[in-house]
């Protein structure tokens, strides 16, 4: 939005909490600055339901930083695929579930899907993937190339019969557009890229805008209020200058808020006025409701020979045979699974947080604990990433007990599984496990999946919690993004989704994002905002 | 602003496990402090010894070196002067009730028992079953916990910190170091068709 909104001559003042990180921050590969580099005062609330405690911790990763979660995204760029729009029309009412068709559909998207992939250089082969939604060009650049890890996850899944393909990443696998090659350097989602190979706002479409001279983009400025005109228009956003801890507003005339789908619900929420007692533009009661994650079930296991992991982007290849929704499998919906160096890209993380999964009571110290380091080199994984279904009151609101740093309240999320997540979960677990098999694994272990015991807390994709549809009665925004209730605030990230795909979603907000924006810039024109 | 023990104890909760906490914090001046000087900054002569021998426990020696040889005791050493300051009193609960459990076990100091009777020693502690435990403020298997999370760390982190010396660690796990300044991986290299050069200099 911001580099489409000063390409067409507005001026943009961007907000955005924590620091403003470039290349040089991201030099190092020291595992000790990971996740606090980007989030180091990230705190949330967990609940499976309203009758339970919560749990206290950071269960989201995320990114507070320009260019928010893609400065360290791993660079999966998918188009969803056109059931993908309409889970409503496609399964019928689930008892449980809340599921909705998107107002928008492919053939909408496919233009901007197109736009976002030679934006920010998504490296691909279109026709190897047989179940790749249509589309009228290919990716602008050729795929990445494998690491050993790959090629053996993909024998395994060609011996049963599936059918691998190269993952399609935003990395450059080539020069492209003033940007370099990507070097393979081995820890890159979780990292920044050092070289800018990586397709992101701070990559692409920031140094665009900052051409333009219009932007004034305000790091450390953490928005907590957007107030409300006595017109009922959006007029301004207070925030922290977190730097000088002095608070301060800004007054806009259209407000635009992609803070991710606990960060916006949260802003809103936050937001409280006469007229939205309950949050702002949540008429319908609907602001952080919804709450979808993905569920995600990974398999790891280890090879004769060194897999190479440390090396590459996070996913090489990809598998999209087990995607398509099939209720004789005891549920509906899928998703994708691709080859993941998580969380074995680096040792540390394979020797913590892999041992905890691999162990199964074995002792994580003495002799045999050092026998487990030694396979680091070895290990390959496969990670499904599959559809959430939406549910009423799986949401974020406001913590009434935990505070942060600077005394809001936190976002609480209220999160449990559908009968339908653990059906889905067992299922791909059993044929990740034989795609292990028919890759040679050795040893096998099972660092994700979704159970009673092992519900899904947070995650990297975020969606749902202002969802986009028609009706105002039973959606927040509009098909443009457009708030029902206040007509010059927007949404645009994966908030606004109404179901979650089994796919990656990043590629999907930014094609969504040029649409909008398109649009945006159409009714200016027209004097229509 | 630095955490305080009873920070720290609370937050290992929330984030629901000691090592994702200690993982994930920043050590500028420990990387400092193991920069400027081998010396010991926090321990006694005595504590090194037994959190030495502690963490050749943890990581023992075989084939090839273990938490001793890559000098992990000097990583504990220096970020407990600084960043991870708030486990002292952790190790001050702790390191006396190694010595009483192995008085009690076996009739003589921690670092003069043999391999297995370390062990035993500390898969007591481990297990938070001490009756004997002589602090009432650090629980036996908090430390254990902390001196585990610690030794690996020390071993597979940066050597700039202190500990991995020689690249001790990464050699044992076969990692080649964070190539990214170093201009990453060739294709070749990532299918095993070419030897990968370690940031030591080494061509494996």
């Amino acid at each position: 939005m911001i580099q489409e909104l000063t390409g067409a001559g507005f001026r943009v003042v961007a907000l955005q909490r924590g620091p403003y990180l470039r290349a040089p921050d991201f030099v190092s590969d020291d595992e000790l600055r990971t996740a606090s580099l980007f989030s180091p005062e990230q705190i949330e609330t967990w609940r499976p339901d309203a009758n339970s405690p919560t749990q206290t911790g950071r269960f989201n990763f995320v990114a507070h930083c320009v260019g928010g979660t893609m400065a360290e995204w791993a660079g999966l760029s998918w188009r969803f695929r056109s059931d993908e729009f309409r889970v409503l029309s496609a399964e019928g009412p689930v008892p449980g579930a809340n599921l909705a068709d998107w107002p928008i559909d492919y053939e909408e998207l496919e233009p901007y899907y197109e736009r976002a992939e030679w934006e920010y250089g998504v490296a691909g082969d279109a026709a190897a993937n047989p179940y790749g939604a249509p589309r009228r060009r290919g990716y602008p650049n050729p795929s990445v190339p494998d690491r050993t890890a790959s090629l053996r996850l993909a024998r395994g899944a060609t011996r049963l019969g599936y059918r691998p393909f190269p993952a399609p990443m935003a990395i450059n696998s080539r020069p492209y557009r003033g940007r370099p090659a990507c070097t393979y350097g081995g820890a890159c989602s979780g990292y920044g890229c050092p070289v800018g190979a990586r397709g992101t706002p701070l990559s692409v479409s920031l140094p665009r805008a900052h051409t333009t001279g219009l932007l004034d983009l305000r790091p450390n400025s953490l928005a907590f209020q957007i107030e409300l005109g006595r017109d009922g228009r959006a007029r301004s956003v207070r925030y922290l200058d977190q730097e000088r801890r002095e608070e301060r507003e800004v007054f806009a005339r259209q407000i635009v808020v992609a803070g991710n789908a606990i960060g916006t619900p949260h802003l809103l929420l936050l937001s409280r006025s006469a007229s939205f007692p309950d949050g702002l533009a949540n008429s319908s009661g609907l602001v952080g409701r919804n709450l979808m994650f993905h569920v995600l079930v990974q398999v790891s296991f280890t090879i004769d020979e060194p897999a190479l992991g440390f090396t590459g982007l996070e996913n090489h290849r990809a598998i999209d045979d087990l995607h398509a929704s099939d209720p004789r499998r005891g549920f509906i919906r899928g998703g994708v699974v691709t080859e993941v160096n998580f969380p074995h890209k680096q040792p540390l993380g394979y020797a913590l947080l892999s041992h905890t999964d691999y162990g199964g009571g074995r002792r994580n110290w003495g002799g045999a604990f050092k026998e487990y380091l030694r396979k680091f080199p070895q290990v390959v994984a496969a990670a499904a990433v599959l559809e959430d279904l939406p549910m009423d009151e799986n949401r974020i609101d406001l913590d009434p007990d935990v505070a942060d740093a600077y005394g809001l309240p936190v976002p609480r999320i209220t999160h449990r599984q559908h009968p339908n997540d653990l059906a889905m979960s067992a299922w791909y677990r059993a044929r990740l496990l034989e795609i292990a098999d028919a890759g040679g694994a050795v040893e096998t272990w099972v660092p994700l999946e979704v159970t009673e015991e092992k519900p899904t807390k947070g995650g990297s994709h975020i969606h749902g919690t202002c969802r986009m549809g028609t009706d105002p009665s039973r959606s927040v925004v509009d098909r443009w993004c457009r708030s029902h209730d206040v007509p010059n605030l927007w949404i645009v990230d994966a908030s606004v989704f109404p179901t979650s795909s089994g796919y990656n979603p990043t590629l999907t907000i930014l094609a969504n994002a040029f649409r909008v924006a398109d649009h945006f810039v159409a009714e200016a024109k027209k004097g229509a905002l | 602003m630095p955490l305080t023990r009873r920070d720290f104890v609370a937050r290992s909760a929330f984030y629901g496990s000691t090592f994702w906490l200690l993982w994930n914090v920043p050590r500028p001046l420990a990387f400092r402090a193991a920069q400027e000087s081998g010396q010991r900054l926090v321990l006694t002569e005595d504590e090194w010894k037994l959190v030495e021998a502690i963490t050749g426990r943890i990581i023992p020696t075989d084939h090839e070196p273990g938490a001793i040889e890559a000098n992990c005791v000097n990583f504990i050493d220096k970020v407990l002067a600084y960043e991870d300051a708030y486990l002292k009193p952790t190790y001050y609960g702790g390191l006396p009730g190694v010595e009483a459990v192995s008085e009690e076990r076996f009739g003589r100091p921690f670092v003069e028992l043999g391999a297995e009777e370390q062990d035993a020693v500390l898969a007591v502690l481990e297990s938070g079953d001490v009756p004997s435990w002589p602090s009432a403020q650090v629980a036996p298997e908090e430390f254990f916990e902390a001196v585990r999370v610690h030794t690996i760390i020390g071993f597979l982190a940066d050597p700039s910190y202190g500990g991995n010396r020689e690249y001790a660690g990464w050699k044992v796990v076969g990692y080649p170091g964070p190539r990214h300044a170093l201009g990453g991986y060739s294709p070749e290299q990532m299918i095993g068709e070419q030897n990968i050069r370690t940031i030591w200099g080494e061509e494996v």
